[in-house]
This record gives structure tokens, C-alpha cells and sequence, in this order.
């Protein structure tokens, strides 16, 4: 059985249909490629499935529950993090304490402790910090982990957002065109660690991706939407072939005949 | 970090010492009655500034003081329940309303915000106003009176209706609710604010209710600003919906203009900023006319030179020192 079965799902923005028809199964552990030409309702896929947008149309289905009408803070709960496209980090806070606001589900709400410290409470904030310093040990940046999230590298800020998602506890990842904007070095880093991910724990990830050679070395799977739309699905190998994406990618060739 | 301990318990020592002998060593009632408005305004900045903890501004805060006031000040008059009881109640009807609305007020951000708790605010202000067999209408609520006194086996009964006993209350009340509304700031709730004002798409996707968490932050803030109304009723005898009096747009005004110029970043900002410019209108007291010209000429000059306000002087200070005396060091191009 499928981790995430998206079945017949739709979005309209009044007239324009931004995804439309669409069926998907994610494996559990799989790395599935979600791409497609500018404004082919990539995103939109992945905000649905995050719960930032609401679908029109059709169903989500997380494990063996609908949770198509769930908010977003909900799916979080129940194991999906979104991993955004800008550089979306808390901002005024240092590194570690990004990585801890991403624990927040394993804390309680703390009104006892306007009064007086519980020891178990620091005891759980020991636990927690140790936990968060492992997690940055993982994106290696266990080094900066006092700095402001903000005075990061472009680089670094990506593998933040990722650990930050790691700390959710997540068993799938939506990641929003994780490798923009980075140098080969750090696209390889980054890589490599969506694929530990799945080797080491079991982590599901969907990836919308512009690079075309990534993908191909990064996911199992691949779907192609094309004008919202899914034109094919494959192996990353195999898609990348079929005439119908070329021609997405490229357009006709007006003297083919 | 037990030294550090030390210097906070002894300055929390001196500041109590403080406000303990304040009233004596200014020894005139007009001053005491001054502090008392300005703990009680202390308190309505202080939890202005929660909201600020999710990133709302209110320009509606003196509605939910409002509404402790008279609250309180009708629970006492007209049901007989005791100051003691009525103060809480108020202020938990200011908080009660500020839930019922949180859910439609908070989805709107920045100006919508403000303008639904502003007007809000007004129309508390006119229920007030046109509400005479409740409120006193246009007259106002007249003849509140001071809290019931209270009797401790060793050191006698205590009254309230001199203004030294009650500065003493209000300093009492208003440093409980500061303490509380600091103990949350650094709490794990306090923790999920800043995570909240930071990125609200962000704290959602790793599983935050952001707005329960916003609602809780709103009501939390009003059930302080009606602790504060509450405090003034009392104080004041007499409550009025006059639109340049406690409950009007103006004084709103005021109260974001004492937290921008105390400084928001920290919790210490609206208290130096209540006392800052208390003691400048005072101060200025024969110039009255001129009060809201200088008020917002400091404003704007905060603004404009210390945007972090009067709180981030001292760090402006050193800056302006090191550009003052330290020469430019000059970068040398390798020849």
C-alpha cells in the first residue's frame, strides 16, 4: 500500500484549471520527482498536499487516512513536512533554536512554568537539545549551530530548512526545489542527504525540481506535469525519453512531418 | 549562573525598595496619584506588547480595558460581589470577548488588524455611551467604590480609599501581572510566539495551531488590559465614554506610541517608555496644551534615530562613542 495516494485531485483558480485529473502513489521510501515546465501546477500539487491550499476537487490520502480537508499545522502532526521554496527559517532565532522550534510537537505548552521550573521539564529540554545538535551534526552545521539562522549562506540556510523538517519527526518531506541557487558542491551534499534519509530511516520525499540531471540522479520516480496534468510517469531514465515530455519541455517541431 | 541569580535577586530587592519608598520620599498625593496612573498604563503597554509577541499591533487595547472596567465596576456596584472577585472577573469578561472575536480578527494581518480592534474599541466606547440605565450613559459611571478592605490577623484591617493605600495595591497587582506576562514570554508558549511572528507558514508546517496559538496570545493580552481597567475604576471613583477620556481613540494612541518609544524588543521597553514620557508630560505640566505636540515629536525622533527605542539607548551610546573618539582605520591597497 501506497505512503500518500493522491487520487483525482484538482485545483481551479476561477477558469484556469492549475492541476486537474491528477492521480498519484508515493511509495513509502521512495524519492519521487515531481517535475514539468514553468507554471505546470508543481507546486500547487505539493501545497495540497501540504494543506496550504485547499483541492477543488478529488482526494488525499496519507497512510490509511483522507486528510484532504485537514490544515496544515494537522498533517504536520501527522508526519509530513514541507520543506519551502524561498529560504522560509525563523528568522530571529539561532540555528539550534530552529531546530528545536521544529520539536515543538515532543514539548508541552509550559504554564506551569510561569510559576516555578519542573525539573523534568529541563531534563526534556536536555534531551531535546541533544536531539537538535544530533539533527545539525546530520546537515553539518552543528558548527554554526549559535549563529543566526539568517546570517547563513544561501547553502547552508536549504540544509536549516531540511533539518528543521527532520525535527518534525516527518516520514514524508515536500521539498520545494530544494537545489536552487546552489553551487555543484552543495547540490551533491544536499543529495546525498535525501538519499540517507531513505536509506537510514525510511524517509519518504516528493521533489520538485528544475534540474533536470538532479532529478535523474536523485529520484526512483518521476511524474511529468505538463498544464496540470500528468504526461508521464516512470523511471527517471525512462521519462526523460518519452516524446510526449520532450515536446512539453521543448514544444513541436513545426517541420517534423 | 548562580551570580547571575544574585544580581537579579538583588535587583529585583532594589527595584521593590523602590517602589516601596517612592510615595513616602515624594510625600505629596498629586505625584502618588500620578504613579498610580502610570503602573496602571505600565500594565496596558506591557500587554499591548504580548500581542506585539505574534505580530499584531492593536489600536483597540483601551476597549478591552474598557471592558474590565466597567466589568468590574458593575459586578461590584450593582451585584455587590467583592473588589477582590469583581477585578478578576473583569478582566476575565475583557478576555472571554477577546476569544470570541480572536477567530475572526486574527485572520486579517497588519492594518486590517488594526482598524477591526480600533473599531472594536469604539463601539465598546458607545455601547458605553448609549447604554444610560447600565453604563450612566453620557455622565459616565459615577461613585465606584474602592475596593473592600481587607483584614490580615497581625497588622489590622486595611482600607483603599487613600491614594498611598492604593498605589500600594496597584504596584502589588500590576507586578504580579508583569511577572506573569514575562514568565510566559520565556516559556515554551512564549518560545511558540516568536516562532509564530517569525513565519507563520513556517511554525504551521512543523505542526504549530498558529491560530489557537494567536487566539490564546490575544485573549491572554486583554485579560491584562482588563485587569488594568479594572484598576483604574477603582482608583478613579468614575468611569467616562468620552472619546478624549481613558477609553478614546487618542489614548490608544498613546499607549503605542509609550511601546514604540520604550522600545519593543524587550520586555523592559513599554515600562521605560510609560515612565520616560509620564515624567515628560508631567514635568511639562504648564505647557498642557502642548503635551500631544511634544509627546509626538519624541516619537518621531525615536523613530527616526533610536528605531529600537529609549531600551536600545545604551548600545546606541557606546556606537556613537566608538565613531566619536575611535579615527576611521584606513584600508590599505596592496601595492
Amino acid at each position: 500500500m501506497p505512503l500518500l495516494e493522491i487520487r483525482n485531485l484538482g485545483k481551479r483558480f476561477g477558469g484556469l484549471a492549475a492541476v486537474s485529473e491528477l492521480d498519484l502513489d508515493v511509495g513509502q521510501g521512495e524519492i519521487f520527482g515531481l517535475i514539468g515546465p514553468n507554471g505546470a501546477g508543481k507546486t500547487t500539487v505539493l501545497n495540497m498536499v501540504g494543506g496550504t491550499l485547499s483541492p477543488t476537487s478529488g482526494k488525499i490520502i496519507f497512510g490509511d487516512e483522507d486528510i484532504t480537508r485537514l490544515p496544515p499545522y494537522r498533517r504536520a502532526q501527522r508526519g509530513i513536512a514541507r520543506v519551502f521554496q524561498r529560504d522560509v527559517l525563523f528568522r530571529s532565532l539561532t540555528v539550534l533554536e530552529n531546530v528545536l522550534a521544529g520539536f515543538h510537537l515532543l514539548s508541552g505548552m509550559g504554564f506551569t512554568e510561569i510559576f516555578f521550573e519542573r525539573p523534568s521539564v529541563r531534563r526534556q529540554e536536555k534531551v531535546l537539545h541533544e536531539k537538535a545538535m544530533e539533527i545539525l551534526r546530520f546537515v553539518r552545521l552543528d558548527r554554526q549551530a549559535d549563529e543566526m539562522a539568517i546570517n547563513l549562506p544561501h547553502g547552508n540556510q536549504r540544509a536549516l530548512c531540511l533539518a528543521i523538517a527532520l525535527a518534525t519527526q516527518a516520514q514524508l518531506f515536500l521539498l520545494d526545489e530544494p537545489l536552487t541557487g546552489m553551487g555543484g558542491e552543495e547540490i551533491e551534499a544536499m543529495m546525498d542527504m535525501i538519499r540517507t534519509l531513505r536509506d537510514g530511516s525510511g524517509i519518504t520525499s516528493i521533489v520538485v525540481e528544475h534540474n533536470i540531471r538532479a532529478v535523474i540522479g536523485l529520484c526512483d520516480r518521476v511524474a511529468v506535469l505538463d498544464y496540470g496534468k500528468k504526461i508521464a510517469e516512470g523511471s527517471p531514465k525512462e521519462v526523460v525519453k518519452n516524446p510526449g515530455v520532450i515536446e512539453a519541455y521543448l514544444g513541436v517541431e513545426e517541420d517534423a512531418i | 549562573m548562580s551570580r547571575k541569580l544574585l544580581i537579579n535577586i538583588l535587583s529585583i530587592i532594589f527595584l521593590a525598595a523602590v517602589i516601596i519608598a517612592l510615595p513616602i520620599t515624594l510625600g505629596s498625593v498629586y505625584w502618588t496619584s500620578i504613579l498610580v496612573i502610570m503602573g496602571i498604563n505600565i500594565l496596558l503597554v506591557s500587554s499591548l506588547r504580548t500581542l506585539k509577541l505574534v505580530g499584531h499591533i492593536s489600536l483597540g487595547h483601551v476597549g478591552f480595558s474598557l471592558i474590565g472596567a466597567y466589568g468590574s465596576a458593575l459586578l461590584l456596584m450593582k451585584v455587590g460581589i467583592s473588589f477582590w472577585i469583581a477585578i478578576f472577573l473583569g478582566g476575565l469578561m475583557a478576555a472571554v470577548i477577546a476569544l470570541a472575536l480572536a477567530y475572526p480578527f486574527l485572520r486579517v494581518k497588519g492594518i486590517y488588524f488594526v482598524l477591526l480592534t480600533l473599531l472594536t474599541a469604539e463601539t465598546f466606547r458607545l455601547i458605553a455611551r448609549y447604554w444610560p440605565s447600565l453604563t450612566g450613559g453620557v455622565w459616565g459611571l459615577l461613585r465606584i467604590p474602592p475596593p473592600n478592605p481587607i483584614t490580615i490577623p497581625v497588622i489590622g484591617t486595611i482600607t483603599f480609599d487613600s491614594v498611598n493605600n492604593y498605589y500600594y495595591l496597584a504596584a502589588v497587582i500590576v507586578s504580579l501581572s508583569l511577572f506573569v506576562l514575562y514568565r510566559l514570554e520565556r516559556s515554551r508558549l512564549g518560545f511558540k510566539w516568536r516562532v509564530i511572528q517569525d513565519s507563520e507558514v513556517l511554525a504551521q508546517s512543523v505542526g504549530i495551531n498558529v491560530m489557537w496559538h494567536k487566539a490564546l496570545n490575544f485573549t491572554i493580552a486583554s485579560f491584562f488590559a482588563g485587569i488594568a481597567g479594572a484598576l483604574f475604576a477603582h482608583y478613579q471613583h468614575a468611569l467616562s465614554p468620552q472619546p478624549t477620556a481613558r477609553f478614546g481613540l487618542l489614548a490608544s494612541v498613546y499607549l503605542i506610541v509609550y511601546m514604540v518609544v520604550g522600545g519593543e524588543s524587550k520586555f523592559a521597553g513599554p515600562i521605560i517608555g510609560t515612565v520616560f514620557l509620564t515624567m515628560v508630560s508631567e514635568l511639562a505640566r504648564g505647557l498642557e496644551e502642548y503635551r500631544p505636540i511634544m509627546i509626538g515629536a519624541i516619537a518621531i525622533l525615536t523613530m527616526l534615530f533610536m528605531p529600537e527605542g529609549l531600551i536600545g539607548l545604551p548600545k546606541r551610546v557606546k556606537l556613537w562613542y566608538r565613531k566619536l573618539l575611535k579615527p576611521k582605520r584606513r584600508v590599505q591597497c596592496p601595492t
